[in-house]
């Protein structure tokens, strides 16, 4: 279709498409745009959910926030403290996960009948199917002092009788909330990289079987450098996505686990803004997140840009 | 990686490759298993060392205990309060609603942006991807704001509504149809079909496996939620499945076998649907590859 003929047609058409985005568009400034904005600006107030009047206090909520010595904590736990609780589960989670499904990508993507490979891959997968709340009710029970986990541990730690404290001690509890996460999306992570490795063309591993590379050197030299792209994006996303952790945190504490270590800061969030009724101070420390999330999707644009791969 | 067709032989580090994708098998589906097999033992069995695999009624503790206590009492609740059959059928409302809602919204918007040229086509669109950097975490509490200004809470539209698109599957949409071939719309049009026609006639039934893809991502993310049912759904009637196994499981007297039943039953709904549909679970996180461009 040539356009400048049709210039008035193309023009009538074009309204409709305009008015086909309409219905999103109004949607996301109500649901997405309004409520950010609207989360700054409360926290800037002392605003509590059950009383009618509030007034505008500036920072107070963020300093407040970031020098507890000075304002007291108030009987919730500190944002430094969630800072810390999210970081080290993001860290803890993301890093092993990257690592390891990339490898188990690798190597599934080596075997040479594809109805092996779509076993492992729907074995794989599986636990994503379930919810987050499934997946930790059935591991608060593997992790119970006489559970498999700790059955196992002693097996393979030849003690006999050894209580872990899965649940109970506070770093333990920490691992425990990463395992469940971790079992969780390994899968869905080897589908990624699977992805990601399928683009490589094949061309490239036969010239480098031709100059006699061994698989080793490979891997190296050919597949790692070629998935960097990749693997910048997925863990980025891996990361945004452990910030994100609530269900596998809620479930633990409203059954016994102590808050203190996993008060990842979502959960701060839910505990100050609604059972504390403190919104105000739950918009700041949403904004804060919003912030670190920000940074991290800057990030991810930046080192996308740079690293274009052509084959 | 390139085939060893040219070897023939099986090397110690291949058997070394087999057991470690095996184990990763194991680790992956024993605990599933484990939620199966639980649901029929009673706690004591559960608990036992060593963990005996086959649920055995010689193990019961009480003679009129069934291998159906578990889901008697997980679908009846621990005080006959019958609120589960209420809640799962809010989640497969609200699950369903927005996987439909959101393939609509979506198909119709990315349509709009992918094939029509009108002005300020890219400031939408770049508005659409911008909402995906804001975190819904980040914004529930002025949400929660909006449904109670709406008098939103505790209703079936307070747990919709706030998911009935994403920005996501606008822009997967619009990924889809920018290479949909115009030259169809365009003989629609001289056929004289009007916009809306050519949309519901001819656009959306030949996307069928963005529909699937985005329809099971929304499902999934639905029936999987927990933190904005909590903030807006407070009476018992309107709490969805999530909501229900976290208070079932804070009960004292639930024992571990009926939490097992419980979790068991409300995975039924993900795993007929896996089970139907796995290749695009499984495209729907190939998917996010896509998020490069």
């Amino acid at each position: 279709m040539s356009k400048t003929k049709h210039y008035s047609i193309e023009r009538k058409q074009a309204r409709w498409g305009f008015l086909f985005t309409v219905p999103c568009l109004l949607f996301f400034a109500i649901f997405s745009f309004y409520p950010i904005i609207n989360a700054f600006f409360t926290s800037l107030t002392n605003r509590d959910v059950l009383k009618k009047s509030w007034k505008f206090i500036g920072f107070e909520n963020y300093a407040y926030l970031f020098f507890p010595d000075k304002y007291g904590t108030n009987g919730g736990f500190t944002l430094w403290n969630s800072l810390r609780a999210s970081l080290t589960f993001t860290m803890g989670t993301f890093i092993p996960m990257v690592v390891i499904s990339l490898i188990l990508a690798v190597l599934l993507s080596q075997l040479r009948s594809t109805r092996q490979k779509g076993f492992f891959q729907i074995s794989y997968y599986m636990p994503a199917v379930l919810s987050s709340v499934v997946a930790a009710s059935i591991w608060m029970i593997l992790f119970d002092p006489r559970g498999l986990v700790n059955q196992l541990s002693n097996w393979m730690m030849h003690t006999e009788g050894r209580d872990f404290q899965w649940l109970t001690d506070n770093t333990m509890l920490q691992v425990s909330t990463m395992i469940v996460y971790f079992w969780k999306y390994i899968g869905y992570f080897v589908i990624l990289f699977i992805t990601g490795l399928a683009s490589i063309p094949p061309t490239i591993y036969e010239a480098a079987i031709v100059d006699g590379s061994t698989r080793w050197h490979t891997f190296w030299k050919i597949t790692l450098p070629l998935l960097k792209p990749t693997i910048v994006l997925v863990s980025i996303m891996a990361m945004l996505q452990c910030l994100k952790t609530f269900s596998t945190q809620y479930m633990f504490v409203q059954n016994g686990a102590a808050r203190q270590p996993i008060d990842v800061i979502t959960m701060n969030i839910y505990f100050t803004g609604i059972r504390m009724r403190k919104i105000g101070r739950a918009s700041a420390m949403s904004i804060v997140l919003f912030v670190i999330m920000l940074l991290l999707t800057y990030v991810q644009f930046a080192l996308s840009k740079t690293d274009e791969v052509d084959y | 990686m390139a085939s060893n067709t040219y070897t023939g032989k099986v090397t110690v580090m291949e058997v070394l490759v087999w057991i470690l994708l095996v184990a990763v098998v194991l680790f992956t589906l024993a605990p599933i298993v484990f939620m199966f097999v639980a649901s029929f033992m009673d706690a004591k069995q559960i608990l036992s060392m060593p963990f005996n695999w086959i649920p055995s009624k010689s193990y019961f503790t009480s003679a009129d205990r069934t291998f159906f206590t578990n889901f008697h009492k997980a679908i009846w609740g621990n005080n006959n309060s019958f609120s589960f059959p209420r809640n799962i059928v809010n989640s497969l409302v609200v699950a369903i609603t927005d996987s439909v809602t959101t393939v609509l919204l979506a198909s119709l918007a990315g349509y709009g942006i992918a094939k029509f040229k009108f002005k300020g086509r890219n400031f939408v669109f770049m508005a659409i991807m911008a909402t995906m950097m804001i975190p819904f975490e980040a914004i529930m509490i002025p949400l929660y704001m909006v449904a109670s200004g709406m008098r939103m809470i505790n209703t079936y539209q307070g747990l919709i509504v706030p998911f009935m698109v994403s920005a996501f599957g606008v822009f997967q949409m619009r990924q889809y149809l920018i290479t949909f071939p115009s030259e169809y719309l365009d003989a629609a049009r001289v056929d004289g079909l009007n916009e809306f026609r050519i949309y519901s006639r001819i656009v959306l039934p030949n996307c069928t496996p963005v529909v699937a893809t985005l329809g099971i991502l929304s499902f999934r993310n639905q029936w999987d939620n927990l933190l904005w049912p909590l903030l807006v759904a407070q009476s018992e009637k309107m709490k969805t499945i999530p909501q229900y196994i976290t208070k079932f499981s804070e009960e004292k007297q639930t024992d571990e076998g009926a939490m097992m039943a419980c979790a068991f039953i409300a995975s039924i709904p993900m795993f007929l649907l896996f089970a139907c549909l796995s290749k695009y679970f499984i495209g729907g996180a190939a998917v996010y590859e896509s998020r490069k461009g």
